[in-house]
């Protein structure tokens, strides 16, 4: 077990530069999710972390020794891949065994028939079977060792290739999209299991996905990739609630935050539609911005409504529900989120005023900078409410 | 499914074409002289006894084996001692037409010794192809480097050069080294397959990046990965590769045939064929084809060997 520090990695391929001096620390038994869009860089990151592509410029260390220049096979790390990656002609025994063998024997052990009269061979083979069984007893395949790849279901490789790669207690786990190739209900599964086996093998994991909520779901900490960037790297909540970029605020939360565009005048009042809303920032600046309401943000109101609106489209989850509200003047759609006992007043086409908590309102400026030090210049709304 | 008959019969036809020849070669394998000069028996001939007459000029009494005779035939003369011993040598040398032919193509010819031949330069030849074809194909399917798309095309540019073309120099290059009638001029020229790299190549761009990634992360050197990983994986396309390139240096003729000459113990089975080309005393079709026969045997064993491998294959399918 080790942690892990990425200092300034560039990386180019050819004229287009996939990451752009990215750093992260990663301490010691972290789970650290790696999230972003397709094509942000994330997984050349994890590659470059794993030696299997070479960083243009920047440093690798692992548990605090650099590791440029090292081969993948010399970096004790594991990895799983989206597509598992078995090997198809060996048995589920065999492909979890690969790592052990490859480091424990000798060239000359190795050999297939020659191999066994070697002196020293069956006892490593017998250690090695043994820690191979292990394996599969914390994953549960124990009864699947003698299978080929090609008879076993999904989920069963997925366990499989966690199993090659847990087998030899590398410095740090490394998984790329892990649970992208199982169906909703497996993926849910494996997740809580993957979290489960990072609380008890208590090793460090660094996890690509582009699925906010897998990384939501395990992370201790989350770096949300863009454009060869982290735009943000910081605990699950953190990065929910309190986005530094709008664009970050964009990708993690599901359904998407709701984005207003607001004017922002020099005394550092926000104004939605050309309307005044309660909310001051520090900023004393004229210029647009964006205003980013999470649908749990937004609340039914009759009176003094700062937003109103026809209902176009409510999807009703069981426990909760989310409507969709065409905004007057605004031109297009907020997502709120209510509890499915008020759908007999949220029927399509009706008009709903929605307000919304000052404190989880999100102000962004132009750039999309998050604009910090919003005071809520309380009014009448909060004797409505 | 009935307006498809003509498809039927087109192929019906392309069979009859491709199968007469192995067709005839069997059955003179069978018959005696005078039924494949006649044209007559059917496939098996009538198998009537018949008179090696060879056997029969051979075992021509001389004089002292009239007189060591004399004791076994007495009160005759010694015209009747030799007609009475030239009666027993065709006795001793009347045989089944098959037995004759079998016999012949065993006994006029070490035909073992050329089986063996064959055997030791196809299997030489093919398990060098595949030790420099698979890491080749492996580097210029799966690694990057400088110039890789270069050779790449060198590589299908060869594929283009006839082999006829460059005999003579080949020939040259191996008459000044001295290795003119050995086995490495039969198997070294042949050790680079060009079609071989090619064809492994093409297969192994199919095989996922992450399989090999994954061999990486677990430790194995890029030759680990070529004889661990890529060969057992590509099992189906090496056969399809072994098919042609035994089935084309088995039967070749024509490369024995400049580089091998007068040593008889180096000949290869086609080379065994010509032992019984038409010369002085008549053509010997009947031993001929049973060679012939004897040659294409095992060829066609391996083949049916190897078939069900080549359906059921190691399909990647433990990859998705």
């Amino acid at each position: 077990m080790a942690g892990l520090s990425i200092t300034n990695i560039n990386k180019r391929f050819g004229e287009t530069e996939v990451l752009k001096g990215v750093s992260l620390d990663i301490a010691d038994g972290e789970f650290v999710s790696l999230v972003g869009p397709s094509g942000c860089g994330k997984s050349t990151l994890l590659r470059i972390i794993a030696g299997l592509e070479e960083q243009t410029s920047g440093d690798v260390q692992i548990g605090g020794t650099s590791v440029a220049g090292q081969r993948a096979a010399d970096r004790n790390l594991s990895m799983v891949f989206q597509s598992y990656a078995l090997y198809p002609h060996l048995s589920v025994g065999e492909n979890i065994a690969v790592p052990l063998k490859m480091r424990r024997m000798n060239t000359l052990q190795r050999l297939p028939l020659l191999g066994g009269v070697i002196p020293g061979k069956a006892q490593r083979a017998a250690e090695i079977a043994k820690e191979v069984a292990h394996a599969a007893e914390i994953l549960e395949i124990a009864h699947l060792l003698d299978r080929k790849p090609g008879q076993l279901s999904g989920g069963q490789r997925q366990r499989v290739a966690l199993g090659r790669a847990l087998v030899r207690d590398p410095a740090a786990f490394l998984l790329d999209e892990p649970l992208s190739n199982l169906d909703a209900k497996l993926r849910v599964q494996t997740r809580a299991e993957i979290a489960q086996l990072h609380r008890q093998l208590k090793a460090t994991f660094v996890y690509v996905t582009h699925d906010q909520v897998e990384a939501m779901t395990m992370s201790d900490r989350i770096a949300v990739m863009m454009g060869g960037r982290i735009l943000q790297c910081a605990a699950p909540e953190t990065v929910y609630d309190d986005p530094d970029r709008i664009e970050v605020a964009e990708f993690i939360g599901s359904p998407k935050i709701n984005l207003l565009p607001v004017e922002l005048s020099e005394t550092g009042q926000v104004h939605l539609l050309g309307q005044p809303l309660s909310l001051t920032t520090g900023r004393r600046t004229k210029g647009v911005g964006s205003l980013g309401l999470r649908p749990e943000a937004l609340f039914l109101t009759d009176r003094n409504a700062p937003l109103r609106g026809q209902i176009v489209h409510a999807e009703n989850l069981g426990s909760e529900m989310f409507v969709q509200v065409e905004v007057n003047g605004l031109g297009s759609r907020i997502t709120f989120r209510t509890t499915p006992d008020k759908r007999a007043s949220l029927a399509q086409g009706a008009t709903v005023g929605l307000d919304f908590d000052a404190d989880k309102a999100l102000v962004f400026d132009a750039i999309g900078a998050r604009v910090r030090d919003i005071h809520s210049t309380t009014t009448s709304k909060t004797e409505v409410a | 499914m009935t307006h498809d008959w003509w498809k039927h019969l087109l192929l019906i036809l392309g069979v009859i074409v491709v199968i007469a020849p192995f067709y005839m070669m069997v059955s003179y394998s069978f018959k005696s002289p005078g039924e494949i000069d006649r044209g007559e028996g059917g496939f098996f001939g009538r198998q009537e006894m018949m008179v090696d007459e060879r056997c029969v000029v051979r075992r021509d009494p001389s004089r002292a084996e009239i007189t060591a005779a004399a004791p076994r035939f007495p009160g005759q003369n010694d015209r009747g001692i030799r007609d009475a011993l030239v009666a027993e040598a065709e006795t001793d040398c009347s045989m089944r037409p098959v037995v004759f032919n079998y016999t012949m193509a065993f006994t006029e010819a070490p035909l073992l010794r050329y089986l063996m031949n064959g055997i030791i330069v196809t299997a030489s030849i093919f398990l060098i192809q595949v030790v420099v074809a698979l890491p080749a194909a492996y580097a210029l399917a799966k690694l990057k480097f400088w110039g890789r798309d270069a050779v790449f095309a060198l590589v299908l540019f060869c594929l283009l050069i006839p082999v006829h073309a460059i005999a003579l120099p080949l020939y040259i290059l191996l008459a000044k080294l001295g290795l003119t009638n050995t086995y490495a001029a039969l198997v070294v020229p042949w050790t680079i397959s060009v079609f071989g790299i090619f064809l492994m190549r093409q297969f192994f761009m199919t095989v996922p990046d992450d399989l090999i990634d994954a061999a990486r992360m677990d430790g194995m050197s890029e030759f680990a990965i070529v004889w661990r990983v890529m060969l057992p994986t590509a099992i189906p396309a090496l056969l399809a590769f072994a098919i042609f390139s035994i089935v084309a240096h088995w039967n070749d003729y024509f490369w024995p045939r400049i580089v091998v000459t007068g040593n008889r113990d180096l000949f290869t089975p086609p080379l065994g064929l010509r032992e019984f080309k038409g010369g002085g005393d008549g053509s010997f079709f009947g031993p001929m084809m049973a060679t012939a026969t004897v040659i294409v045997t095992p060829l066609i064993v391996a083949f049916m060997l190897a078939q069900r491998r080549f359906i059921e294959g190691i399909t990647l399918s433990g990859m998705k």
